[in-house]
């Protein structure tokens, strides 16, 4: 027994050796600076003078919360993604079903969809900046097929551009879903289809009954990480719009806010306190989300 | 031999089903997956096709083919920017990050699975937990502690902050509680340390693993375009991805050409190295996907 002992706290010793790099990772870059995120909320603090640092109290929750430009990023970012969302998950479970059908050229077809989620976020929007711009190839045909009349400067539009980038998102990352769901595909068992069929039930009734409910890990996996990316997005309004957003601050997502705030207005503590309660709204959403397709799992194996 | 019998049940069952009923299904199917393939190659052929062209024809004909083959653009690009140098600079900042992650996953993830610690339970945690930190919320500290260790415009700032990945150790973790402890016994009572049970058991054992992580890894790192924009300043210093948005906020309107050669030149070897890989990028998302 002793001998064992001893035996196994050598081990530990180098399983505390593994796990050190982690530790100093996670104290370092992730505690640290969640702790100093916390201090600078409540600091009037300039980056180039952090000695002059003032303790303001909750004077900067105060004007992030009741800023107006930061809940209209907060409307913008929910704006986009309840299209992107959306638009994603059909399209990547649509082409997923699709190429679970076929036997021949799948991979091809598998390939070429998977080309825009290798592609960087800066070639995509060179890419599609031309293409979506009034003088672009789209817009050119549109006209030519009159379905519409003049050109659209969609990026000074008041409601254009969060549904606008939605649509090229999805372009870009409908891919990587398709690929999560086509892995989820095929790991359901086909016994159950083949029974739904002698019960007669039709390509609708199967795909709500059966597939749907079968892939929820993978509608659960796909839905967080969406939220906790997208509500993150900048590259793509970064490099279309002013650091505003644009006249109506249609584009203004909250990064590109705490962005202008940190380093356009040098305003540290009240873009910390922004990073801080922007944070909490992704935290609680995740959570919920999880909670309520938790919930739903739970009943289904009931 | 066990292919050569599964496969001929596996036609049979197809061939069940009544080929007529089969056909028009498929005929809609491929049909929607070919308009499926123009939207998304019709981008790239833009792109393509206009790195050909010379500027004016850029703006006036869109849509067409280009009349002659003008090389002015990749000329002006390669005079303009220092592309070598893009590349090296790139590629150092992501193949390191690369490195350092595929190393540091395996390590904490086999410390945590596979070495008995106590604390098991509380670093799985952790790991998951901080998976869920949105960057955002460090985006400002980092950045001033950065900016008070004088890493600021440094290939420190890049790398050192991106070494490690809870995402990542996650992943590696999932892959080594699938390796049976039988083979690690046998090394250990071979009188192996657990540095070489590790290094020469584990290590090669879980290359499928390490491929998935190296692959996410790197194309998160190649494409990356906020980290530079923060952090990275002299021109000698610049990656890719912030070379080109500086380059393309530069000359708004002028030298069209040039940046359709620019985003040709930075996609191209992505697509050719992914074309090569294709069934280990589309593995690495899948595995990613299978919680």
């Amino acid at each position: 027994m002793r001998g064992r002992k001893l035996k196994l706290s050598n081990k530990q010793k180098w399983g505390y050796f593994f796990i050190s790099p982690f530790i100093l990772f996670f104290a370092v870059f992730q505690v640290y600076p969640i702790f100093l995120a916390f201090k600078n909320s409540f600091q009037k603090i300039n980056l180039l003078e952090p000695e002059k640092a003032q303790f303001v109290g909750f004077e900067n929750w105060v004007t992030a919360a009741t800023d107006e430009l930061f809940w209209k990023s907060v409307f913008n970012i929910f704006y986009n993604q309840i299209i992107f969302i959306t638009l994603t998950f059909v399209i990547g479970l649509t082409f997923a079903l699709l190429l679970k059908e076929i036997t021949v050229a799948g991979s091809l077809f598998r390939t070429i969809y998977f080309l825009p989620v290798i592609t960087s976020i800066t070639v995509a929007m060179v890419l599609f900046n031309f293409v979506s711009s009034p003088q672009g190839p789209l817009q050119s045909l549109m006209m030519k097929w009159e379905i519409i009349k003049e050109p659209v400067f969609w990026r000074f539009s008041k409601w254009l551009p969060m549904p606008i980038l939605a649509i090229f998102n999805s372009w870009k990352w409908f891919g990587v879903q398709m690929i999560i769901f086509l892995g989820g595909l095929a790991s359901i068992n086909q016994n159950v289809y083949e029974a739904a069929d002698i019960d007669g039930a039709g390509w609708f009734k199967k795909l709500f009954k059966i597939t749907l409910p079968l892939l929820k890990p993978q509608i659960i996996f796909v839905l967080t990480m969406n939220i906790i990316n997208g509500l993150q997005m900048f590259t793509e309004v970064f490099m279309n719009f002013d650091l505003l957003g644009g006249p109506y601050n249609s584009g203004l997502t909250p990064v590109m806010y705490l962005y202008a705030k940190g380093f356009d207005k040098m305003q540290m503590g009240s873009a910390a306190a922004i990073g801080l309660l922007l944070a909490l709204l992704i935290y609680t959403l995740t959570m919920l989300q999880m909670k309520i397709l938790n919930s739903n799992k739970e009943e289904a194996i009931k | 031999m066990l292919n050569n019998l599964s496969k001929p049940t596996k036609n049979k069952q197809k061939d069940r089903t009544p080929i007529k009923k089969v056909k028009p299904k498929m005929v809609i199917i491929y049909t929607l997956l070919i308009l499926g393939l123009f939207v998304v190659m019709y981008p790239f052929a833009f792109m393509i096709m206009n790195s050909f062209k010379t500027g004016p024809e850029i703006m006036h004909q869109p849509n067409a083919f280009p009349t002659e083959l003008s090389f002015r653009g990749y000329i002006g690009v390669f005079q303009t920017l220092n592309i070598p140098r893009l590349f090296a600079n790139t590629i150092f900042v992501a193949g390191s990050i690369t490195l350092l992650n595929t190393i540091f996953a395996s390590m904490v993830a086999y410390g945590i699975v596979k070495c008995d610690i106590p604390e098991k339970e509380i670093l799985t945690k952790i790991i998951l937990a901080s998976m869920m930190i949105p960057g955002i919320l460090l985006l400002i500290p980092t950045y001033m502690m950065m900016y008070n260790w004088e890493w600021v415009n440094t290939y420190r700032v890049l790398i050192i902050p991106a070494a490690i990945s809870a995402y990542n150790i996650f992943l590696m973790m999932q892959f080594m509680t699938q390796i049976e402890d039988a083979y690690l016994e046998a090394a250990r009572i071979d009188g192996s340390s657990e540095w070489l049970v590790f290094w020469k058991v584990v290590l090669p054992m879980a290359k499928p693993a390490l491929s998935t992580v190296a692959i996410l890894t790197f194309m998160g790192a190649w494409n990356d375009f906020f980290g530079p924009l923060l952090y990275i300043r002299d021109e000698s210093l610049m990656t890719l991805q912030l070379a080109l948005f500086k380059f393309q906020s530069s000359i708004p309107g002028e030298n069209l050409e040039q940046i359709w050669a620019a985003t040709t030149l930075i996609t191209l070897p992505v697509v050719i190295v992914f074309f090569f890989m294709q069934k280990n990028f589309i593995k690495a998302f899948t595995g990613v996907g299978l919680k």
